[in-house]
């Protein structure tokens, strides 16, 4: 197991009620593969600093997490096919 | 008498001229400073107006800390946190 963060932005036109069942997707992804959410932390809907897909802002979403290392894979690819997800990141925390 | 004078003119003028400015990186200075792809209020400040990283020489982050730096502008420009460049909006703004 190792820390990770993973940032997602999202459609800035998603609404409420979605925004959090995405957020339980991805919550029970890791999870489900052993992992554990630490935190997760809803950062609002922020200007980009370059457009993506057209738009101008995004709903920011900031995990921390536990999870092993070879789950990076799969939660990536599952990632890049959450359609309201415009971006994301995957980060391992060092120090 | 006259060259002398010229000579003591002359000599602090060199002085400055080759004087080092004390370059200290911010980074070992202080530890506590949080250097990572969130903290985007720090990491403006080592990027020019187009979007680029700044060069060591302008500053004065020794090599250990520019490379963490430069790693968390990269990822901060992948999240859309800062830009890659300048004109990235084209039609948009």
């Amino acid at each position: 197991m190792r820390d990770y963060e993973v940032v997602a932005i999202f459609q800035p036109d998603l609404d409420e009620a979605s925004l959090n069942s995405n957020i339980e997707k991805i919550k029970s992804w890791i999870s489900d593969s052993g992992g554990s959410i630490e935190k997760v932390d809803l950062w609002g809907k922020r200007r980009l600093a370059y457009p993506i897909r057209k738009q101008l802002d995004g709903i920011y979403v900031l995990f921390k997490i536990q999870m092993a290392p070879a789950f990076t894979n799969e939660l990536d690819r599952n990632l890049r096919f959450l359609e309201p997800v415009m971006r994301f990141m995957i980060a391992v925390l060092d120090e | 008498m006259s060259e002398e004078m010229m000579n003591e003119q002359e000599q602090p003028m060199r002085e400055r001229r080759y004087m080092a400015r004390p370059k200290i990186c911010q980074f070992c200075a202080d530890k506590n400073i949080e250097m990572n792809y969130k903290n985007i209020d720090l990491l403006r400040r080592f990027v020019t107006e187009e979007g680029k990283i700044r060069p060591r020489r302008q500053t004065g982050t020794c090599a250990r800390h520019q490379r963490a730096l430069a790693r968390e502008i990269k990822r901060a420009r992948q999240i859309a946190l800062l830009p890659f460049t300048a004109e990235h909006w084209g039609d948009y703004r």
